[in-house]
């Protein structure tokens, strides 16, 4: 079992409880999420617990710690809510596994494997694994949970919802309406775009074909975009035809997403595109420094990446025309997997007809676990536009008294022995020393100290952030104006490449010294969704955590929402000029954001960190 | 058994590796065990107290995350596509209530087997970076197989304690073994059964589907809370 260190549970309110739990399981990022009388009390994704990225099984583990936070029994749950339509799912895959006969015979066979032999029965699975009568077990379709993802927490009280994802049940992207009526959510379907007219999909291939792996490394190809031009804007807009009405149609000739196992693209694309990158061969782009030799080839992938990244901006701005003309809301909820691209965002935020943007913290579909639960609970008479937005602090909490106390015991030879691949030695020693702070602001003075000396430092503190960004409690930590030290950053701890930038945090006072927003568009700023520009005249000071086309993706930081991580930028804040660190997710390459003490423990130990905060204990290696 | 065993490696590493994708797939295997490794490892530490078996089971799994690294590295340097690790539904061996030497004997079992195997694989294979990989990791993990003896030992696990465990974990091992044997058979089954299937209704339905693919829009509207 999961100890829990804090149990957020509402005061008791003389009535039982309303508890919905929601779930997400089957394609990638199974989760979690325990909504109690319309708020969240704990979500996670499963990925955290099995240490197996994007891990799509069945969230044993995430189930356990949301229905441990609140001390709640499965049987005492009003509702479990699944995040699609298992039933329209498989009709749609069958469809599109029939449709290349007679060349689809394997992936037919492998489909239907999967579908009949597990994911077809997911309702009657999540009842029999939690022993929940089926009466209490509800689903809604793929799109629509993201709809009433984005659109629940969001604080707004009507709203134009906008969904772009690789695929759901039947759809690829999505518009809907969303208003509270008589104290419910009312949310109403526009359009559906039917696959396969993906942009995700399209996205992904894209992806595959510049050698990254799709599904997972599409922040790659939108960093990457950043070193090209897009001189081949022009044939990806003729791939991806915009329409009349601002939709788009996909030319699926270009295209395997039938016929996954022929791989994403076609014949016809490297025609048009060229022979795809080989994943060992190295681009020489470089985010801190001085590029290697770029050959034409290595310029075409950069030109490639971003050509398809305008083209994806160009679509996504027309079907927020599209939907503003249709629901001439001021207000825009945004989600799906596509939502992840801060790039695309930014010109959401700035030049789509909406004034105000909202992205869910976890927009993928770790988050829809969160959507379905509160739309439920919302259906059932719990919860208010007011009261139901929360934050991405909803994830486990883990003690670390038992593993610093073992620290005394490890014996520093081990710990050399078996360092990351590539790291002979690390910076700062091997034997792990450790302090126990009870003022909080002296912990932060003494981590500021070591930030500012040029340390790389871990910091671990109280709940994990839900979705894929780090938020300042499980992060990696510099000094931002230093691309030397980003480098070792990369090479020796994140086992990053040298094109993917990095992104800063900064306090909320500080903020506007370094990024140009009004206050809505701050607020939008709260958790590293959008790529922003940098002021020119601050970009020496946060050279390490700025993307060569001088953007990046800001966390704004405000002292109500993390206060721990707000005193320690404020302290950075008195020694550098700015209250700013650079910052980067808590894990290593291929390998979700670390979760528990002992794991955090174990890749600052492997790697060339310096020192590790863990919740009030600070370790630092020592020669 | 022995010679069956290192028939079966001959067999594996002589013909089916020879094939570039099958030698990675079997690598990505092993990478998915090491971390696996590492997984229980990690579940087995938050249950100990005492701080010297924690920092035993903390080196531990700093050696088998090590291990799966080398074979990460291995695959990618052999593989026709960057690793993505192999997953699957995990579940612990073992009770919050169970004592610490239980864990020990899983893991003391499962380090020897992991080195026989391992270690007929590497005196095997042909000089190349699998073998070389292999070498150092049977060295590491035959150090686990004493230092897992030792532990179990320390703690006061009786001989005949370690030996029923060990005997129960084995029977355990085995029969998953078996049980993995059935489902590649039941596979192989549902994959002739399906193949025949997509013959006989394939000529039927191709042309619906892909009218039904030619759809831009969705024309239902399937946004309401459904029941089960």
């Amino acid at each position: 079992m999961v100890r829990v260190r804090e149990a957020p549970v509402d005061e008791v309110t003389g009535r039982a409880p309303h508890r919905v739990l929601g779930v997400s399981y089957g394609y990638h990022d199974s989760s979690a999420c325990l909504v109690v009388d319309g708020k969240v009390v704990a979500a996670s994704a499963e990925e955290r617990f099995t240490r197996q990225k994007h891990d799509a099984n069945f969230p044993t583990y995430a189930i356990e710690y949301v229905l441990d936070v609140a001390k709640v029994r499965p049987d005492e749950l009003d509702q479990v809510v699944f995040h699609e339509d298992p039933h329209v799912k498989f009709a749609r895959v069958l469809t599109t596994v029939l449709a290349p006969f007679p060349s689809s015979r394997l992936e037919f066979v492998n489909s239907l494997k999967a579908w009949l032999g597990r994911k077809l029965w997911s309702l009657n699975q999540i009842s029999s694994r939690l022993d929940v009568g089926p009466e209490k077990i509800g689903y809604l379709s793929h799109h629509f949970s993201h709809a009433v993802q984005a659109f629940m927490g969001s604080g707004f009280d009507e709203a134009a919802i906008l969904i772009v994802d690789a695929v759901g049940d039947w759809a690829c992207s999505a518009m809907y309406s969303g208003a509270w009526r008589d104290g419910k959510p009312v949310v109403e379907r526009v359009v559906e775009v039917a696959f396969p007219n993906s942009l995700g999909l399209v996205y992904s291939a894209f992806t595959a074909f510049l050698g990254f792996t799709p599904n997972d490394s599409e922040c790659s190809t939108m960093a990457l975009g950043g070193f090209g031009r897009p001189v081949y804007a022009d044939r990806v807009r003729e791939i991806v035809r915009a329409l009349d009405d601002d939709s788009y149609e996909v030319d699926q000739r270009y295209f395997n997403f039938a016929n996954f196992y022929k791989g994403a693209f076609t014949q016809r694309f490297v025609d048009v595109f060229g022979p795809p990158r080989h994943f060992r061969d190295k681009l020489p782009f470089s985010c801190f420094g001085e590029p290697g030799e770029i050959s034409p080839d290595m310029q075409r992938f950069a030109d490639v990446a971003a050509s398809v990244q305008l083209v994806l901006e160009e679509r996504i701005l027309g079907l927020a025309r599209q939907l503003h003309a249709k629901v001439p809301s001021k207000n825009l909820c945004f989600a799906g997997g596509v939502s992840l691209n801060c790039v695309a965002n930014y010109e959401l935020m700035t030049r789509s007809p909406f004034e105000r943007l909202f992205i869910p913290p976890d927009p993928g579909d770790g988050g829809t676990s969160v959507g379905v639960a509160l739309y439920a609970s919302a259906l059932a008479g719990h919860g208010a536009p007011a009261e139901m937005p929360y934050g991405p602090y909803v994830g486990a909490a883990f003690d670390e008294a038992d593993d610093v106390a073992m620290l005394d015991h490890l014996d520093p030879k081990h710990v050399l022995q078996y360092l990351k691949r590539g790291l002979e030695r690390p910076t700062s020693g091997a034997r792990l020393q450790h302090q126990s702070f009870d003022d909080r602001a002296a912990l932060a003075r003494a981590v500021a100290e070591r930030l500012v000396a040029g340390q790389i430092v871990g910091w671990y503190r109280g709940r994990a952030e839900l979705g894929p960004r780090a938020l300042g409690n499980r992060s990696i930590l510099i000094r931002p104006d230093d691309t030397a030290l980003a480098t070792r950053l990369s090479r020796h701890v994140k086992d990053r490449a040298p094109f993917r930038p990095y992104a800063f945090s900064i306090t909320s006072e500080d903020a506007p010294r370094a990024v140009d927003l009004t206050p809505d568009q701050a607020r939008m700023n709260r958790w590293m969704q959008v790529a922003v520009p940098v002021r020119e005249e601050a970009r020496p000071r946060l050279a390490s955590a700025v993307h060569v086309d001088g953007s990046t993706r800001v966390q704004i930081c405000h002292a109500d929402e993390n206060p721990a991580y707000h005193a320690l930028l404020t302290e950075v804040g008195e020694r550098l000029g700015l209250g700013a660190v650079l910052n980067t997710s808590f894990n290593a390459s291929g390998y979700p954001i670390v979760q528990t003490p002992a794991e955090a423990l174990s890749m600052f130990a492997r790697t060339d960190m310096d020192s590790l905060v863990l919740n009030d204990t600070l370790v630092w290696k020592q020669s | 058994m022995a010679l069956l065993d290192k028939l079966k490696v001959w067999f594996a590493v002589k013909l089916a590796w020879s094939d570039e994708a099958r030698l990675a797939e079997a690598v990505r295997g092993f990478q998915a065990t090491e971390a696996d490794g590492v997984w229980h490892l990690h579940r087995g530490l938050a249950r100990v107290r005492d701080p010297r078996h924690r920092a035993i089971l903390f080196a531990h799994s700093l050696e088998e995350e090590a291990h799966a690294e080398e074979f990460a590295y291995t695959y990618n340097q052999i593989g026709e596509r960057a690793m993505t690790p192999a997953t699957y539904e995990r579940s612990d061996l073992y009770g919050a209530a169970e004592p610490t030497w239980k864990l020990f004997a899983y893991v003391h079992v499962g380090e020897r087997d992991a080195t026989d195997r391992f270690r007929l694989i590497q005196q095997t294979l042909d000089e190349s970076l699998l073998k070389r990989a292999l070498s150092r990791i049977v060295s590491d993990e035959e150090g686990h197989v004493d230092l897992t003896h030792r532990m179990l030992i320390e703690m006061g696990a009786t001989d005949r304690q370690i030996r029923g465990e060990v005997r129960r974990v084995r029977l355990a091992r085995l029969w998953e073994a078996w049980l993995r044997v059935g489902k590649r058979v039941v596979d192989r089954l549902s994959t002739v059964l399906l193949s025949v299937s997509y013959f006989l209704i394939g000529p039927f339905l191709f042309l619906f589907a892909r009218r039904r693919l030619a759809a831009r829009f969705v024309e239902f509207d399937n946004c309401k809370l459904k029941r089960l």
